[in-house]
């Protein structure tokens, strides 16, 4: 009996060897070529998403360029190329790469599949801006379209995402929108808005954000030179170097739609002070707006500050009949009319 | 006739080209025809005569978030309920015990008379009855009257207004002010405190807030916290004034509880948890005149019973284990003591010892049993003990097993740091969905109270204190 166990432990032992690398679905193997699958899946769509990127300012690009973007040898580069051109979703232009109508196709729905999770890490995550983009380009793989559409729908539709880059429709159409040009071509004293802040490199998008631009802020140029560019929107100033600068696309606004002179922000209206609420900043987007309307922070509604904390911070506000705290951060959202007799 | 047939696609692609023609604040429109709508209806229906209900609503607001009332009031009211548990749960404590103590006796004494073997008598009357009977004379008392209370001072509306108080504090810490309202439920329940912090809207700060809460003793925790602060602390002081002195203690180890959570919320949303603290709102209800009966019900039933039964359903398999633990004898010692000897040196390293030790991993279903399953480590062993007062533990734990100071010190900060409780872990993972914060959450706070109970340790030893 004694010599059987040696046996009968090391055949066991083997099969669940076996079992743990072969097992369907579950073994090693299979899990094995799950991520080797979805990582070349991944390479396939970012690799549209270049082409796509290259295309839409007019150029197109080479193994190299994209081994490059795609960080990896080119040798592998090639042949994804390869596989990509037997499915036909590029073609080949004397050693330049550009997509076809269907490899276009594809790309819009990768595009719009990062873009839209770019609006949702910002609207409803409540990511911090900077950390939006890497964060939705690792969700935008492997998406069906009709993940995106419901994606889309449940955004509400938006036209552009929170750098101000249009969204394309389920049916690949950009709708019409203001691209705008680089503010170091616009000249002092012109009024302009912000359209698009570009998030690449991600080092001048960080300064950008870091000098509190947002998209959809309407300005003044005061200065522009080869050293510096400053701009106001009435009571702050903003510096910015030329090359962060050029990141900023902005287009041109008539005089009169700067903020009016009496519309002061939530945060800044003095206690006890009446007001009446003129609507909520552009850039309050998502779920903070859906809950400030939820509260009942509509247009026309009268406010005033009520409650003052030991340290100043949250305030809590009378409207409608109810007390809600905000903190400096979120009443600066709120724009109000104060109103001058009581 | 033809009916020109529309299908679902012709609807879709309607609503897409009629959608570019949509203001861009048509949702912010919606919403407020919305609310001029119910504006309307409710000048219709309802009539309101004066405001003197508002008025005194804002003198009370006036005092407790004024800079020099609003901290104070907060402080005191949170020692009053303390000092309240504290008098109130002793006696009635102390009755049930010697009750139930007696019934064990002569059951015990009924079990030999009919010749039952003397392993049946132990493992039912000392392990799984004696078990139960601790779990209730410890926490019924102190739950039946800290639940009640509590719930009345939910139930007026002051506890936004705490929110509203420490925000500027949690601000600081990258949290929410809303945790503050997780935290007062976590005195009652941490696995409630978890759950409740659905009422945070951004998702980094309501994980910074689920993995913070265990900071704050729970129900099962504070009849540890309780016990030691009365038998310990303020047995040196006079009758008249060491009830006092006890809830003063107590209220120290909360707000150092209160300390930890801010420095590890500061630490995680400087860590891994990286960002700025976003989208705060929070509501100031009215203040409303609690309905007693209905507390008295919740508050009793839904909770007090409620956690009881759970407490029960664990201490009695603790005590049958214990009880095994304790009788079965490998050359002469029992197992109990013999694990406890095996986790005395890390123990000690922490200022506690190894029976402290056993009885933290026997109680990690949950803490309730951490105190029954020392004193019957103590005092399982060959004739049982009877300890029906605050008296009769001190002696147990001093003379019998040489406690000190710092042993009760460190148990306190052990118990209020350690890791959460395996129903709070549970809640964690559901409300998470993620293994890494579930295991982050047993990880920083069983670490913090190695750490803290190591560093007390070292410098009471070094000082000489002990």
């Amino acid at each position: 009996m004694d010599h059987l166990f040696p046996i009968i432990f090391w055949s066991s032992a083997v099969l669940l060897l076996l079992l743990l690398i072969f097992f369907p679905r579950r073994g090693m193997l299979a899990r094995f070529k799950e991520y080797r699958q979805a990582r070349q899946r991944e390479q396939l769509e970012d690799t549209l998403k270049y082409l796509f990127g290259g295309q839409q300012s007019g150029h197109t690009l080479s193994a190299a360029e994209l081994a490059a973007s795609l960080q990896q040898p080119v040798a592998r580069t090639v042949d994804l190329l390869k596989r990509m051109e037997t499915q036909q979703l590029i073609e080949n232009q004397e050693g330049n790469y550009r997509l076809t109508h269907s490899g276009e196709k594809s790309a819009l729905h990768v595009v719009r599949a990062h873009r839209l999770w770019e609006r949702y890490l910002a609207d409803e995550a409540l990511m911090p801006l900077e950390n939006v983009h890497s964060m939705a380009h690792r969700r935008e793989h492997g998406m069906t379209v009709a993940q995106v559409n419901a994606l889309d729908a449940a955004l509400g539709h938006p036209l552009q995402d929170p750098h101000g880059d249009p969204i394309p429709n389920a049916s690949g159409n950009f709708r019409p929108h203001d691209q705008g040009s680089p503010l170091p071509q616009w000249q002092e004293g012109k009024i302009v808005k912000i359209v698009h802040l570009e998030d690449e490199p991600p080092l001048a998008f960080a300064q950008i954000l870091a000098a509190g631009l947002q998209v959809g802020q309407v300005m003044r140029v005061m200065e522009s030179n080869a050293t510096r560019l400053v701009l106001t929107d009435g009571q702050d100033e903003f510096t910015l170097a030329p090359q962060v600068a050029a990141n900023v696309f902005v287009s041109e606004r008539s005089e009169t739609a700067i903020v009016d002179e009496d519309v002061i922000p939530l945060g800044e209206l003095a206690d006890n002070q009446k007001a009446e609420i003129v609507r909520l900043d552009d850039q309050c987007m998502g779920f903070t707006r859906r809950r400030f309307l939820d509260l009942g922070f509509t247009p026309g509604t009268e406010i005033f500050p009520e409650l003052q904390n030991s340290f100043g911070d949250p305030r809590a506000y009378r409207l409608r009949g109810t007390l809600i705290a905000l903190r400096k951060e979120q009443a600066a959202q709120i724009l109000v009319r104060p109103q001058l007799y009581q | 006739m033809t009916i020109p047939s529309i299908t679902a696609q012709d609807i879709l692609d309607q609503a897409e080209s009629l959608r570019p023609q949509l203001k861009e604040g048509f949702r912010d429109e919606i919403v407020k025809s919305l609310y001029s709508e119910a504006a309307r209806i409710s000048g219709r229906a309802v009539h309101q005569v004066g405001n003197t209900k508002w008025d005194f609503d804002q003198k009370i607001d006036r005092l407790v978030t004024s800079p020099w009332t609003g901290l104070p009031i907060m402080l005191l009211l949170l020692a009053g309920v303390f000092w309240v548990t504290i008098v109130f749960a002793n006696i009635p404590s102390q009755m049930i015990a010697t009750a139930l103590f007696w019934i064990e006796d002569q059951a015990a004494n009924l079990f030999t008379s009919i010749g039952a073997p003397w392993w049946l008598t132990g493992f039912i009357w000392h392990g799984v009855y004696r078990g139960l009977a601790w779990v209730i004379a410890v926490m019924l008392p102190p739950m039946a009257i800290f639940f009640p209370i509590f719930t009345i001072l939910e139930d007026l509306g002051y506890l936004p207004r705490v929110a509203f108080n420490l925000d500027w504090l949690f601000k600081r810490a990258g949290a929410h002010g809303k945790q503050a309202l997780s935290m007062a439920m976590g005195f009652g329940c941490n696995a409630a405190g978890v759950i409740s912090t659905r009422v945070i809207d951004s998702p980094r700060e309501r994980l910074i807030a689920i993995l913070t809460n265990n900071f704050v003793p729970c129900n099962g925790r504070f009849p540890t916290l309780i016990m030691l602060a009365t038998v310990f602390v303020a047995a040196s002081f006079s009758p008249t004034v060491s009830s006092f002195i006890a809830a003063g203690a107590v209220l120290a180890v909360v707000l150092i509880g209160v300390f930890f959570t801010l420095l590890m919320s500061w630490i995680l949303s400087r860590t891994v948890l990286k960002g700025e603290a976003s989208a705060f709102t929070l509501e100031l209800p009215p203040y409303r005149k609690p309905n007693f009966s209905r507390i008295l019900y919740t508050s009793l039933i839904d909770r007090t019973i409620f956690v009881l039964w759970r407490a029960i359903k664990t201490a009695a398999p603790a005590g049958a284990l214990i009880w095994i633990l304790a009788n079965i004898n490998i050359n002469g010692v029992s197992l109990a003591r013999e694990i406890a000897n095996f986790l005395n040196p890390f123990g000690l390293l922490l200022g506690l010892d190894g029976v402290i030790m056993l009885a933290y991993i026997i109680a990690i279903p949950a803490n309730e049993i951490v105190v029954p399953t020392m004193m019957m480590v103590y005092s399982g062993v060959g004739m049982m003990t009877e300890i029906t007062g605050f008296g009769e533990i001190r002696a147990l734990l001093i003379d019998g097993n040489g406690w000190t100071m710092l042993t009760a010190i460190n148990l306190m900060l052990f118990s209020l740091l350690h890791n959460p409780c395996g129903t709070t872990i549970w809640t964690i993972y559901k409300e998470t969905k993620s293994t890494k914060w579930t295991v982050l959450s047993v990880v920083i706070t069983l670490g913090t109270a190695f750490l803290v109970t190591f560093i007390t340790a070292s410098i009471a030893r070094l000082l000489g204190w002990v």
